[in-house]
């Protein structure tokens, strides 16, 4: 069928590039003449994005001032300065300007015993035309006025510009893309006219985290095979010595890298000069799987992969990603890798600083997902963060990323030669996929080396930053030597990630910990990933053992336990529901306990047949408990209606937003509305999610149930007739509903006869004193004549949409409220538009209004500046106008928990039996726990006193700089195979053109001698001065050969 | 007139020369090098009678035996097969990476899940059917017509199992709209077709 949503095409778009130059550009990247500037015209489709935003983020990011009265004064030369005092007083005393008040502002620093080029002045009233003729000094090459630049706070979102123009052909349904920072990449050669703050200067990343411990000791990768999957590379780079094999899956006829994207990520894993990688001699599988113009296909990837499995790969670094975990071929091949030992290497993303931003395969528990941070050890802000919402809406995210590392103006390999520096997940990725590299040729029994254990070892080892929560850090910053120390005492075994449950500790356990848990609330659920480096299958055994602590009120609370039934591949789930026991209803106080799994998996180097490995890992609770709160503080966010892509297209409630349209981001109270949780905690609200349907939860317990953006929701938009043409795909691809899905909701508000219209409308309005942006959002057509409806004028945005036309439409009803009229009825609040609640693409907060509405929803205040508003309108009866209809043929029953497929309209599905949490049976243990969770748990049972690093030799194995004038390509080896499509680098083209040379120079010598030995046939020439052909004869005799 | 010969005569001037030519003979060499590389690299339509190297082994039976150690397809959740064709669970693998095969549940040149197209449900058993010696003219035919973008996977491939393995993975083949399998249900083939498309 074809208008199934495709999203086929893969197009490594510019992301987004939130902070182009946050200081990470080398001091020396500005005079980069030497670096090649490629610059190719990036897809016309993408540019715009990545341009538009950039440019705003650069703006926030710091502004300039400049300083009245205060000009640079640039010299020719470096001068004293008494010399440059001179200069100055005598340029000006030829200005025409007699009376100019000068005088030279004193720099006290180190440097101003030196010679400088420059001088800061204090010039008043100084006119235009006196400062050129100062410019006719001599030694004065410019007179520049003095800037001040102010460094504006780093958490910004990255707000958009409105573009009308852009078509809906836009870049965010190509869904994997390349996690370089767009802008940055490019930028980072310079061209940047601009003046920016460089925040640190880029270091050599192997050597910051001490891989030199690891040469010294003889590692340096020999002999474990790496895959750079990328925009491939070209032969000749200087930087690389064991290219094994380059293999091209796009439809270019090339292998060569035409982006600079490939080559870095290479040479961060295994140059071996310059800017030095981490495994020099680590053997290089090229796969090109991105085409110059940042095309690529799943297709593509699934034979590469299978081309991968074949070669028996170790580790493979992918530095790209994209927000469909949906996208089944993708995701079951990336498993069958990591099942074949494959030891994968993602990125996690560059759309932070949203919550619920994780990319695809990064987000998967057999890939170790890397995030970005800086050389200040900040998590970096474009790095992607939040809970994985794959398991969304009945359980909760995992964490991820795993580990994150340097990814912020790191430097590698330039395209042909010499080094750039470049920011991005797609940095951090290869800086850990080198350090797996590495840490796997350390160790002597390659066996122990799999998926799992070097994630365990990695985490294990990872230094936490302080401040950060798990779910913008994972475990923490990559820590090479202390990983080396781990992987090489290892003994195959299970582990836990996150290996404790502290929901009192801050900001660590972010969310957790911002809410106590307390009798009669949802349970809170912690998903914890079980990685088993004991096999690539296992089990668990039994059934996961709940101990409470009698000591320490282990008693309160409740446990329930989920797993994976099969821990494959290397991973699985343990999700643990935490909930307070009856008992403690009017409680406050800490409980505590653990979970005991037993983990087993069939034993492969065992000679008795059917033998197991098993073991046991311990995971510690540990929660705050406080009294039930009043129901008018309990607030329940619906997370179950919640449509979203993937799997559907599902476009944005904002349809401004073009660059970026789908709805990813989970729409959860902690991804993508974290601002507004915030808000409410903050005002004292008690936030719930419902991952189950309505009929599953006891409303007489709540204030408010909180219904965005879902298919019965409080926030909608018709289904407007947008279609999205997929330049790859070839096909239509309609939405299955708008952002919100306005039929289904006026079937669940008709009862109150209320309804939503087929209108789409957009502008800004102010709304008691506040500002407001409406952002595509819908207008009520029906509501009771007792309600209190606002209305407001505003742009109709479908006939923008469909015709090109703008039109202002007078007094659109967007907000209502309305007192049920039953006794001790609820109250309900209808208002057109959640973008402003929405921290993905937010213009205008207004938690404002929803502090009113929760007011009124809760305690029946009406806010008077809504009840007495001036825009306040006639509720309208809306008979005079058809209500909005689902599309003719539309799909979305497939992706509705509550519609299904049915001949003719779909209908609903019958309702799913309610959870049933089995809590655990309790087996109370007389044990205490320490009060410090974390510093007590051990990640790994392995004991890290006994791996000493051995004695450092004075041995540097072939990782040197390229010393002057050094050739470039003298020790490539391996010989080109005719015939082969894949080309092996080799070193036939020196060899060839050596030989060539030295017959040519043979035969010139051979000329040169028979030309000496024959007798002049020339007739001597006498009118030759006599003290010329004396001259001659000494300069031969001084130089007989060339 | 006379300057210019008298220049020519010099050494220095004919070592420019020959510096010059050298050079450019150097640059041009390589270049052309280069491109003859580049030419051999990126041919697009292979010789037609390329064939894959085969080294099929035929295992007639236990009695044939004398493998001491055995690969197998190492991914699987429960399931594995051996390089001699039988499917055993995990926990019947032998030490040397063989199924044992005195377990009533080890079976070889298993076919089950499989369609009359070459398609499986379960990616074992499609390794295990397509080490069926009566599969080669199968797999010789499709390898000799191997569309372009196999030709990488294909051509490294060196005896029957691992053109099993290689065969029955699912590739761009399996897949329509780039992110759907054709049939979720049988979408690991040894066969020359790809899965039949189900309707949506």
């Amino acid at each position: 069928m074809l208008l199934f949503p495709v999203w086929g095409s893969i197009l490594f778009c510019l992301l987004t590039g939130f902070l182009p130059v946050v200081g990470m550009e080398p001091a020396g990247g500005a005079r980069s003449g030497s670096e090649p500037t490629p610059d190719p015209d990036p897809d016309p489709l993408l540019s715009p994005s990545a341009s538009n935003c950039s440019q705003l983020t650069l703006k926030l990011e710091f502004s300039t001032k400049v300083v009245e009265h205060e000009y640079i004064v640039a010299f020719t030369g470096y001068f004293s300065a008494r010399a440059r005092s001179h200069y100055i007083s005598s340029a000006i005393r030829n200005t025409r300007d007699q009376d100019l008040e000068w005088h030279i502002v004193p720099r006290e620093n180190p440097a101003s015993d030196f010679p400088s080029d420059f001088e800061l002045v204090h010039i008043r009233q100084a006119s235009p035309s006196s400062l050129l003729t100062l410019e006719d000094h001599p030694y004065i090459k410019r007179v520049t006025p003095q800037r001040k630049v102010f460094r504006t706070l780093k958490y910004f979102p990255c707000k958009f510009a409105l573009r009308g123009t852009q078509s809906w052909q836009s870049s965010r349904p190509f869904r994997r893309t390349s996690l370089s920072l767009g802008s940055g990449f490019w930028h980072a050669t310079g061209r940047h006219s601009s003046r920016r703050l460089l925040r640190a200067i880029p270091r050599q990343v192997a050597q910051i985290l001490q891989a030199d411990v690891l040469w010294q000791m003889g590692h340096t990768g020999s002999g474990v095979k790496v895959a750079v999957f990328d925009t491939g590379l070209s032969e000749k780079h200087p930087h690389f010595k064991n290219v094994k094999e380059r293999t091209n899956w796009t439809n270019e006829k090339t292998l060569d890298d035409g982006l600079g994207h490939g080559t870095f990520v290479a040479g961060v894993i295994a140059s071996m000069r310059e800017c030095q990688g981490f495994a020099p001699d680590s053997e290089l599988h090229i796969f090109r799987v991105f085409t110059n113009n940042q095309v690529s296909y799943t297709s593509w990837f699934l034979d590469a992969f299978n081309y991968a499995i074949l070669k028996k790969i170790d580790v493979l670094n992918l530095s790209i990603g994209g927000p469909d975990f949906m996208d089944h071929p993708f995701v079951d091949k990336v498993w069958e890798l990591t099942a074949n030992r494959v030891i994968m290497v993602s990125a996690i993303g560059n759309d932070g600083p949203l919550y619920g931003t994780l990319n695809n395969p990064a987000d998967q528990m057999d890939v170790i997902g890397v995030g970005g941070i800086d050389f200040e050890d900040n998590i970096a802000r474009f790095s992607s963060r939040g809970m994985t919402t794959w398991e969304l809406p009945g359980g909760y995210g995992r964490v991820k990323p795993d580990i994150v590392t340097y990814g912020s103006g790191v430097r590698g390999s330039g395209m042909k030669e010499g080094c750039r520096s470049l920011s991005g997940t797609s940095v951090a990725s290869p800086v850990v996929a080198g350090a797996v590299t590495l840490l796997a040729s350390t160790v002597l029994n390659r066996e122990l080396v799999n998926p799992a254990s070097m994630k365990q070892a990695l985490i294990a080892s990872a230094r936490r930053l302080p401040g950060v929560n798990m779910f913008e850090q994972g475990h923490g910053k990559l820590d090479l030597i202390r990983a080396y120390q781990i992987l090489n005492s290892y003994r195959p075994q299970a582990s836990l990630s996150p290996s404790y449950i502290d929901l009192t500790e801050c900001p660590y356990m972010w969310p957790y910990c911002s809410q106590p848990i307390y009798y009669g609330g949802m349970p809170t659920i912690v998903n914890v990933t079980i990685l088993n480096g004991m096999g690539v299958t296992g089990r668990i055994v039994d059934k996961p053992i709940w101990q409470p602590y009698l000591p320490q009120n282990g008693d309160h609370i409740d446990v329930a336990v989920s797993y994976s039934p099969v821990l494959w591949p290397w991973a699985g789930y343990l999700a643990v529901s935490i909930s307070v026991a009856k008992k403690a209803a009017s409680w406050e106080g800490i409980a505590q306990g653990h979970v005991m799994v037993t983990v087993a998996s069939p034993a492969e180097n065992d000679s008795e047949v059917g033998g197991e490995l098993t073991s046991t890992v311990k995971l510690p609770i540990k929660v705050k408990i406080v009294p039930t709160p009043p129901r008018s503080k309990r607030v329940l966010w619906d997370q179950y209606h919640n449509l979203r892509y993937p799997p559907g297209y599902f476009p944005r409630d904002n349809l401004r937003m073009k660059n970026d349209p789908l709805d990813w981001n989970g729409d959860h109270i902690h991804t993508n509305f974290r601002d507004m949780y915030q808000h409410l905690r903050s005002m004292g609200y008690f936030v719930e999610v419902l991952g189950a349907p309505i009929t599953c939860f006891d409303a007489s317990q709540y204030g408010a149930f909180t219904n965005t953006r879902t298919e019965c929701g409080e926030r909608r938009r018709p289904d407007i007739t947008l279609s999205m043409f997929l330049v790859k795909a070839q096909q239509w691809w309609m939405p299955d509903t708008g952002g919100a899905n306005v039929p289904a909701l006026n079937d669940l508000i008709s009862v109150w006869g209320m309804a939503f219209g087929d209108g789409l409308y957009e502008g800004d309005f102010t709304l008691a004193d506040h500002d407001m942006y409406y952002a595509s959002g819908c207008s009520i057509a029906r509501f009771p004549e007792d309600g209190i409806v606002i209305a407001k004028n505003l742009k109709d945005q479908g006939l923008e949409v469909l015709k090109q036309e703008t039109a202002v439409v007078e007094g659109v009803p967007i907000l209502g409220l309305y007192q049920t009229p039953s006794e001790g009825g609820g109250r309900i609040a209808l208002y057109g538009d959640s973008n402003c609640i929405d921290d993905s693409h937010r213009q205008k907060d207004c938690f404002w209004l929803l502090d009113a509405l929760l007011q009124y929803t809760s305690y029946s205040m009406t806010p008077p500046s809504l009840s007495h508003s001036h825009s306040r309108v006639a509720p309208p009866a809306g008979t005079d106008r058809l209500l909005p209809q689902r599309l003719e043929g539309n799909h979305l029953y497939r992706y509705s928990k509550v519609l299904e497929a049915h001949l003719g309209d779909p209908k609903p599905r019958p309702l799913p039996a309610c959870p049933h949490l089995s809590w655990a049976k309790p087996q109370p243990v007389n044990e205490t726990a320490p009060s410090n969770l974390w510093k007590h748990q051990k990640l790994l049972s392995v004991d890290l006193d006994k791996v000493a690093l051995p004695n450092v030799r004075a041995y540097r194995p072939q990782v040197r700089p390229l010393s002057p004038g050094e050739s470039g390509a003298w020790d490539i080896p391996g010989g080109i195979m005719p015939g082969h499509y894949n080309q092996e680098v080799g070193q036939t083209i020196p060899v060839f053109a050596f030989l060539g040379a030295m017959v040519v120079l043979s035969f010139f010598v051979v000329q040169l001698t028979k030309a000496k030995n024959k007798p002049k046939r020339r007739k001597p020439r006498v009118k030759r001065p006599t003290y010329l052909q004396q001259q001659q004869q000494t300069t031969m005799g001084k130089n007989p050969t060339v | 007139m006379m300057v210019l010969r008298r220049l020519l005569r010099k050494r220095w001037v004919l070592g420019v020369v020959f510096g010059l030519s050298l050079i450019y003979f150097l640059t041009s060499t390589l270049k052309q090098e280069e491109r003859t590389i580049r030419d051999r690299t990126l041919l697009e339509v292979r010789d037609s009678d390329h064939r894959i190297p085969w080294k099929v082994r035929f295992n007639l039976g236990n009695s044939s035996r004398q493998i001491i150690q055995c690969r197998n397809s190492i991914q699987g959740k429960t399931l594995l097969t051996d390089e001699l064709g039988y499917v055993c669970e995990r926990k019947d693998l032998l030490v040397n990476g063989c199924c044992n095969v005195n377990v009533p549940s080890t079976r070889q040149y298993i076919c089950k899940s499989c369609l009359a197209n070459g398609c499986c449900s379960i990616y074992e058993y499609c390794v295990s059917c397509c080490l069926q010696p009566d599969k080669q003219p199968l797999l010789e035919h499709f390898l000799n017509r191997a569309a372009e973008g196999f030709q990488n996977l294909f051509t490294a491939v060196e005896d029957h199992f691992e053109l099993c393995l290689a065969k029955c993975r699912t590739s761009s083949q399996s897949v329509q709209h780039e992110n759907t399998y054709r049939n979720p249900q049988a979408k690991y083939c040894y066969g020359e077709s790809p899965p039949e498309l189900l309707p949506v």
